[in-house]
């Protein structure tokens, strides 16, 4: 794989980041900023523990990208359609 | 609701929560004639709002966007729901009636009195509601599949898994919001129901104290995030807040604590995933993610059940990194998930630290075996079922046998038991009738009454224990003796 940042859909990440609780979004935080950059990301992959965080944050949102899921065979947007089209058609909530 | 005066709501009963436990409680009340307000910390999730995108979804409806984490060897990843609904908007949807054996101890043990069969009409009441049914084989999926001829193959008990879902199609993504509205969580069955019986729910507001005075409860005090107060005043409230904040409120209110039981006794069903390759296509996102279990080993605390989700979650799951990681998500279609889930003898607790709940767990030696011998097991599934490489959530060249605490990578759904029952109010939190002992008028609702682990999914038993507080505080009986499962006097739910 590889991610860089002008694949991640930063948005919905950042909200996921936000939603965290705060020690927790700091650190994230702090660790994506040093992971996007590629001499930060050199020196994270020294230490394994604190690379792993932002890799899987990195990674998540780079699977969670609907070009990419797609061509994994998984389409994001036929899912939610089939579940609008279901709703109105049956009156679901 | 503005400015910062408060807002005085007068009711028969309060319910703090809208999720398992608060909002059966609230509707069978409501239905029963009673006047509720349910006071709920999150909002009202429209399946509009659904996009089944991984982060999104996860800082939406989950509390603290699904990254809370316990503190202990291991650390354990504890996704909560948060909003109308409460966990079961984001749950997988699995039904399991309290096991006997679990029930038997319960009565034993801790003198709650839970036969199974005078819970019968409970269970039957609320599958009812909630159109409770088993997978067909054709919505099961792949990923069923895979496991189904495993456990076949090597004569172990498994089946598929019952759910509280209408009209499924299988899209995959229960854990996300689903977009159907298939899964019939009480977001879309028992709260509507409450409302519609003239339930008042009130969103966004979180509860600083249940009012208490001269032993009596009077009522609730909640702050909206404009910072407007709402005061509801009740004879009765009913805290169904969840394992983690519901000591915590109870704490702050300065009630239920004189056992030394409060907060402590914290169970969570930690749980574990193993991914396989196999030759076939599996396409673990297509069908219900959570619909075939095996319970071979239930009876020594293991269990296993389905897990399975779009691309974004198998990579945050997979335990590889770099080009192992990305060579093996480039055969995504081809890669079967199963959980691990154990009945776990550690005990934690919950705490306050600087307004955040501070949970506290550590994994003890029995249940690292129980992980070390359910790997161990769900390895020799997925060969069995024919895979061509078994991926273990452990460092490389970690045997299952040889798992240190720090090796695991856990997660837990079911935290359960802060507030126990006991009908001691020297052992337990809270009675068998669920009323916090040396107070009159406050009850508990939700998992953290269970007094011990369940070692199945716990929202059943959650909802069965609300239906029975709700037909007691009705003053009706279920009525154990009845064979059609109707309680007396009380018109069923369609």
């Amino acid at each position: 794989m590889t991610t860089s940042s002008a694949q991640l859909e930063t948005g919905s990440l950042d909200a996921f980041i936000a939603a965290a609780p705060w020690p927790q979004r700091m650190g994230l935080r702090a660790l994506l900023a040093v992971a996007r950059r590629p001499r930060g990301a050199a020196l994270l992959a020294r230490a394994a523990p604190w690379d792993q965080l932002p890799r899987g944050l990195l990674t998540v949102g780079h699977y969670d990208d609907p070009r990419v899921s797609r061509m994994l065979g998984w389409d994001v947007d036929a899912v939610i359609a089939r579940g609008q089209e279901l709703r109105r058609v049956e009156g679901r909530p | 609701m503005t400015g910062r005066r408060a807002t005085r709501l007068d009711a028969d009963v309060c319910v703090i929560g809208a999720g398992a436990g608060g909002a059966v409680v609230a509707a069978e009340l409501a239905e029963g004639g009673m006047s509720v307000v349910v006071l709920e910390e999150g909002d009202w999730h429209d399946a509009d709002g659904f996009t089944a995108r991984m982060p999104e979804m996860l800082a939406r409806l989950y509390r603290d966007g699904g990254q809370i984490m316990t503190l202990g060897k291991p650390p354990v990843l504890l996704p909560l729901g948060r909003g109308v609904g409460g966990t079961t908007l984001i749950n997988s949807g699995t039904c399991f009636r309290t096991p006997a054996r679990v029930l038997e101890r319960w009565q034993h043990e801790f003198g709650v009195d839970v036969s199974e069969q005078s819970l019968q009409p409970c269970f039957e009441r609320v599958e009812r509601a909630l159109s409770v049914s088993e997978v067909t084989p054709d919505l099961a999926g792949g990923n069923a599949e895979v496991a189904r001829r495993g456990a076949e193959r090597l004569g172990w008990s498994h089946g598929y898994l019952r759910r509280n879902a209408r009209g499924c199609v299988g899209s995959g993504v229960c854990t996300l919001g689903c977009p159907t509205s298939a899964k019939q969580h009480t977001g879309i069955t028992y709260v509507p129901r409450a409302q519609q019986a003239g339930a008042h729910i009130v969103t966004g507001a979180h509860v600083r104290r249940v009012i208490v005075e001269r032993g009596r409860a009077r009522g609730a005090l909640a702050q909206m995030a404009s910072g407007a107060t709402i005061e509801v005043r009740s004879p009765i409230v009913v805290v169904a807040a969840g394992t983690i904040h519901t000591p915590l409120l109870l704490g702050r209110s300065g009630i239920g604590s004189q056992s030394g039981w409060l907060g402590r006794n914290l169970s969570l069903h930690p749980a574990t995933a193993i991914f396989a390759r196999m030759e076939e296509i599996v396409d673990m996102s297509r069908g219900v993610p959570q619909s075939f279990y095996v319970d071979e080993f239930a009876p020594e605390g293991i269990m296993f059940e389905g897990a399975a989700g779009p691309p974004a979650y198998a990579a945050m799951s997979l335990p590889l990194t770099g080009r192992r990681h990305a060579e093996a998500m480039a055969h995504y279609r081809r890669l079967a998930l199963f959980g691990l889930m154990v009945s776990d003898s550690s005990r934690g607790s919950v705490r306050t630290l600087a307004g955040r709940p501070l949970i506290r767990y550590d994994l003890v030696q029995d249940d690292l075996m129980r992980f070390r011998k359910g790997l161990a097991h769900m390895r020799e599934l997925f060969v069995a079922a024919g895979a061509r490489e078994v991926h273990l959530p452990l460092p490389e060249g970690v045997s299952p046998e040889q798992a240190r605490l720090r090796d695991l990578k856990l997660m837990a759904f079911h935290p359960l038991g802060t507030a126990r029952a006991d009908a001691r109010p020297t052992h337990g939190v809270i009675d068998g009738d669920l009323a916090v002992h040396g107070v009159e008028g406050v009850y508990v609702a939700d998992g953290s009454a269970a007094p011990s682990s369940l070692g199945v999914n716990p929202q059943l038993t959650i909802m069965a224990l609300a239906t029975r507080l709700a037909f007691g505080l009705l003053g009706r009986d279920m009525g154990s003796g009845h064979t059609n499962g109707e309680p007396r006097g009380l018109a069923c739910p369609s």
